[in-house]
């Protein structure tokens, strides 16, 4: 057996180690490489910078603990910059399996950052519908949500004064892992209710996201765990997003390594076997 | 005076932690090979993730917007998607089956009539209009221009690059006259735009993947800490010892037969 073959057929465990291996030491060790800033993630933070003071921010936060890596540190760097900026913030989800995360998750950033519930800000908790849940709020969002999260009739609530539906929302952001997400947001909400809308995502489904950005569909997207590093940075509160980047790159370039090898293997033995 | 409801909190976390730990390290054991820790985990995944969806649509569906609002309220007109609802459970019964079908087309009628004319309008109208957009663009009193400038998106030599990509993917999905000729060559152009697609996918779902992994790596390091009472270490020796033991006892495999 050539070399060319023995590296072809190498155990498969090898090449976990060697990417654990990526991904543990620069967690250990980090860098601190450059993080450069998109404009798709620039145009999220400056509308939100632009945003005059108790407006009103919808955060849906449409994901669940499967995703947790890349989109909590997203929503925690927003939540910090729209507390920030003394927006109320009205948060929500779609999906019934992240409603747990997404309310220890208001309540971590707004006690690091000194906010109130039911004054600076409010979590719906889940309504059943899907999609349909952003027609419904679109026509009543009192009807969407009678009650809170902890069950507090949301009328009433000071943080919602003045608000009876999406087109009394002034920016909303959708971190989606999948559907329903930003792409419901838009088709059933912005594109009906016409509010602005910026979108978050997992690296998974953020190139099916492009075209709506350049379209102008969505004004802003903040892609998987870099994205929400250049958000981290922007607004100058390093996280897990930022501390991550380091292995990210490392494992990006191993696996190229291990792309380029494979490929000088593979021709070599083709080769070998034509000269044969 | 002592502070139980702080006490049960910090207790959560650290069980929490130890939770986590032992999940992450039975679900990485996989890698090595299949093993009962891998299967109690995943079992224990979905039978979680399972419940937990259970008990909240009750309490939100059932408990909060159906029978508090009907009972304390007097919102009799509930009563008629709850109708609706319960007819899709003659599914169960063969002899009133046929009344599900009620509840189906009232479902499918609905949600076609919400879906398809927002979506035509969302994705196909806005994405035409996108694709077709000027090549050129008015720059003030000079008249008309063209920009060269590949990173800015809505550059007339982006748009070029869009319309060609757009013309020559539809081209080769085109399979009424044979790609042969001009036509080959058009069919081609098509398929590297398609596999540059594929290959800007792929990169991105490598990161995804490679972000969940940094996840839980960064959590194995923080709940290495002592104030956790060190789960990384300690379940990290339950997880190989486990594997070298089932190792051993596995017999070994009969030759296979020439």
């Amino acid at each position: 057996m050539t070399f060319s073959e023995r590296m072809l057929k190498i155990d498969r465990r090898i090449i976990f180690v060697v990417i654990g291996l990526c991904t543990l030491l620069p967690l250990l060790n980090p860098v601190g490489l450059p993080i450069k800033i998109s404009p798709e993630v620039r145009n999220v933070y400056d509308y939100i910078e632009s945003l005059p003071e108790r407006s009103v921010f919808l955060l849906s936060i449409d994901f669940d603990p499967a995703s947790k890596p890349e989109l909590h540190p997203q929503a925690i760097a927003l939540l910090r910059h729209a507390f920030r900026k003394n927006l109320r913030v009205v948060a929500m989800t779609l999906w019934v399996s992240g409603t747990g995360m997404a309310d220890q998750l208001l309540k971590q950033v707004s006690s690091e950052m000194g906010r109130e519930r039911g004054r600076d800000y409010v979590f719906l908790g889940w309504s059943p519908g899907g999609s349909a849940v952003i027609i419904n709020m679109g026509q009543d969002l009192y009807t969407a949500f009678p009650s809170d999260y902890e069950g507090k009739p949301t009328r009433g609530i000071p943080v919602l004064e003045g608000v009876h539906s999406l087109k009394d929302v002034t920016y909303a952001i959708s971190l989606g892992a999948g559907n329903p997400g930003v792409e419901a947001w838009y088709v059933y909400g912005k594109d009906k209710y016409k509010f602005e809308l910026g979108g978050g995502c997992t690296g998974v489904i953020a190139p099916g996201l492009y075209p709506l950005l350049r379209s102008g569909q969505i004004n802003g997207l903040i892609g998987g765990l870099r994205g929400a590093a250049e958000y981290e940075s922007l607004i100058g509160q390093k996280g897990r997003a930022v501390a991550g980047m380091d292995a990210q790159s490392a494992t990006h370039l191993a696996i190229i390594v291990l792309v380029v090898m494979c490929n000088l293997f593979y021709f070599s033995l083709r080769q070998q076997k034509g000269r044969g | 005076m002592p502070q139980p409801v702080s006490v049960i909190d910090m207790d959560a976390t650290i069980l929490g932690a130890w939770m986590a730990t032992g999940l992450t390290l039975f679900i990485f054991s996989f890698l090595y090979q299949d093993n009962p820790l891998f299967k109690l985990a995943e079992h224990l995944y979905v039978g979680v993730s399972v419940g937990y969806t259970i008990v909240k649509a009750y309490d939100t569906v059932i408990v909060h917007l159906i029978v508090k609002p009907i009972v304390e309220e007097g919102q009799i007109a509930l009563l008629i998607p709850v109708a609706i609802g319960l007819l899709m459970l003659t599914r169960y019964v063969p002899r009133a089956a046929w009344m599900s079908r009620y509840a189906f087309a009232f479902i499918v009628g609905l949600g076609s009539g919400l879906a398809i004319p927002r979506t035509i309008s969302s994705f196909i109208l806005k994405q035409v209009e996108d694709t077709i957009r000027p090549l050129l663009a008015h720059a003030g009193g000079d008249g008309l221009t063209f920009s060269l400038n590949l990173l800015n998106p809505s550059s007339g030599l982006n748009a070029v690059i869009i319309l060609i990509g757009v013309s020559t993917v539809l081209f080769y999905f085109f399979f009424s006259i044979e790609h042969s000729g001009p036509g080959k060559i058009v069919a081609r152009t098509g398929i590297v735009f398609l596999m540059i697609a594929f290959g800007a996918a792929f990169g991105y779902t490598v990161m995804a993947r490679m972000s969940l992994l940094i996840g839980r790596l960064t959590d194995l390091i923080e709940f290495s800490d002592v104030s956790y009472g060190r789960p990384t270490w300690w379940l990290l020796v339950v997880t190989i010892g486990v594997l070298v033991l089932l190792a051993r006892r596995v017999p070994n495999r009969p030759p296979d037969l020439p």
